[in-house]
């Protein structure tokens, strides 16, 4: 993956592992911090629930958008979630074509693997009859702008989208011959919403010389040769876990790194679900691209 | 869903008859439906060198789940890109379609692609790449049969398919899964253990799989699917290292028989003495 993002010199090389060995990074952070996050919901109207989200020069947009569909033979009684990662030829030349769909493919594994436990996200509110109609959440990630630590970028955006998310109230009536019958409510603003607590962020920590960094920009992923992505929920669960990259790693620094994803994810959870509840509770004007 | 335009497509809603059956749930109790004890590992038959064509293939059993790998290479690249130092080497994953419950497609799915990932990415730190530049070694593994732990079994025989084809290694890869439910640690789990809803409400739930190099002790796979405490997050990956070492010596002893039979000079009726001596070669 990172080879795609472009070369770096011996010197620079050096200079970054250095930096990263004295817990000074290039832009002046410690190996835990993040960069500056932005994020805005509700920024696309056709969609159910979208949100567009900054994290560095990283650029995420995602859209949610709820159709019924039919559930799963194996779980009858469930909605669905369907991940799409799109790689616009914007974020990099190499994009173009075909070639962002192996990268697109990881993201929305990496996607798949965290909403794959049933704990995370509750899809029985999802279903509308059981055996016969669900919600169907279709969410596409739109990659503007690759800027390092893609992943993270996505699962922030991810959970904010979720969270914006409303889905029109349905009842189900059943007529005299004992069809049953689906109505959607008239009234634009009769929705329910998603409980996201529970749904994990992905904290990617790559190793750089004998430490580890949260948030590389992509100089530093240039840098390293494993990474490991770690899915925490808000109160501290490991969610999905891979290990990412051409390198292997020590089971020692496997479990530090474990520890220090927990610590800094469950501090991002709580970071987000503050800024989402700010931005909902505020009048502010919508800055969408403009800003 | 993607379909292949070459192929006499099946009906396009057909569903297997077992999803009108009730799931088969494993009773509480200290022993594993097939008698083991939760740290042990299933019998694991391994042997190298079954496809005549390839530069180096192998096949393994871990109970019922069966992988065969084979390796081509190396090779010139087939479409000519920049220069590189480096080898390259290139993975891909098939379940046959038969080899699961359900009735696979012909094209690759999303999870048989992510397969292909962990595995190129856990054989990866083992190879000297350096050491064949501008070439590729191919990677095919198939799974014949799935019955539980197949990524596992796809490392490791990927991995001693590598070895056999003479592919300059810094070391072995094997691979072991270990299955989380509740308290409860599950090596090697079977299929039905797998799926089984046994500990999805409690807390710990998942599946981690691990793939090692036995002799450098570095990980160079590691996933995990579920929910899990920091704590048993850890304990579970050691629990898969600890397996992984067990099927090292089965990976080794496999490695040997298959040398000895390529050299004539080293037929086993010649030599007894030297089987001590062999062991450090692979």
């Amino acid at each position: 993956m990172s080879s795609t993002l472009g070369v770096l010199s011996d010197a620079e090389r050096l200079f970054i592992v250095h930096g990263v060995q004295d817990d000074l990074r290039s832009d002046g952070r410690a190996c835990e911090d993040y960069r500056h996050v932005q994020v805005e919901t509700d920024v696309v109207s056709n969609t159910s629930g979208s949100a567009r989200l900054r994290l560095g020069n990283t650029d995420i947009l995602v859209g949610v958008k709820a159709e019924m569909g039919e559930p799963d033979p194996g779980r009858p009684k469930e909605g669905k979630l369907e991940f799409f990662v799109d790689c616009s030829a914007n974020a990099s030349p190499e994009f173009e074509g075909r070639g962002g769909e192996e990268l697109a493919i990881e993201v929305s594994n990496a996607l798949q693997r965290i909403f794959n436990s049933r704990s995370t996200l509750d899809l029985t509110a999802l279903c509308i009859i059981p055996e016969g109609q669900c919600w169907v959440l279709y969410v596409d990630v739109l990659v503007l702008e690759c800027g390092g630590n893609l992943f993270d970028a996505v699962s922030l955006a991810v959970k904010a989208a979720l969270f914006n998310t409303r889905i029109p109230t349905v009842v189900v009536t059943a007529d005299d011959e004992g069809q049953q019958e689906i109505e959607l409510s008239d009234d634009p603003y009769d929705v329910k919403r998603l409980d996201v607590d529970n749904v994990p962020l992905i904290v990617t920590l790559s190793k750089i010389g004998h430490r580890h960094v949260v948030d590389a920009s992509w100089e530093e992923e240039l840098c390293s040769l494993a990474r490991l992505t770690v899915g925490v929920t808000q109160k501290g669960t490991i969610a999905g876990l891979n290990k990412e990259g051409s390198g292997s790693l020590d089971p020692e620094s496997i479990y530090e790194m474990i520890e220090s994803g927990k610590k800094v994810g469950m501090v991002l959870n709580s970071r987000l679900k503050e800024a989402l509840e700010k931005e909902e509770n505020s009048k502010r004007e919508k800055i969408g691209f403009l800003g | 869903m993607p379909t292949d335009s070459r192929r006499v497509p099946g009906p396009q809603d057909s569903r297997s008859p077992h999803w009108y059956g009730k799931h088969a749930t494993r009773q509480e109790g200290d022993t594993r439906p097939d008698g083991r004890g939760d740290h042990d590992l299933r019998p694991v038959y391994l042997h190298a060198g079954v496809v005549s064509q390839a530069t180096g293939s192998a096949y393994i059993e871990m109970g019922q789940t069966k992988v065969i790998a084979a390796v081509y290479g190396p090779r010139e690249i087939a479409r000519r890109e920049e220069f590189t130092m480096k080898g390259r080497l290139c993975c891909e994953l098939k379940f046959a379609t038969f080899a699961c419950r359900r009735r696979r497609q012909h094209i690759q799915d999303n999870q048989e692609k992510d397969g292909a990932l962990i595995v190129l990415q856990a054989l990866e730190p083992a190879v000297c790449l350096d050491r064949f530049p501008k070439s590729q070694v191919d990677v095919y593994i198939t799974v014949l049969q799935d019955d539980g732990s197949a990524l596992a079994a796809a490392i490791t025989c990927a991995a001693a398919g590598l070895a056999d084809a003479g592919v300059m290694m810094y070391d072995i890869v094997a691979g072991c899964s270990v299955r989380q439910c509740g308290e409860r640690q599950l090596l090697d789990p079977s299929v039905g253990e797998e799926l089984s809803q046994e500990g999805e409400s409690a807390e710990d739930h998942g599946m981690v799989t691990v793939g090692l190099l036995p002799s450098l002790n570095q990980v160079s796979a590691l996933t995990l699917d579920g929910h899990l405490q920091q704590q048993t997050a850890v304990q579970a990956v050691k629990t898969c290292i600890g397996g992984c070492q067990g099927i090292y010596p089965i990976l080794k002893d496999c490695l040997v028989t298959s040398t000895r039979k390529k050299i004539p000079a080293l037929d086993p009726k010649s030599s007894h003495a030297s089987t001590e001596g062999q062991n450090g070669q692979t």
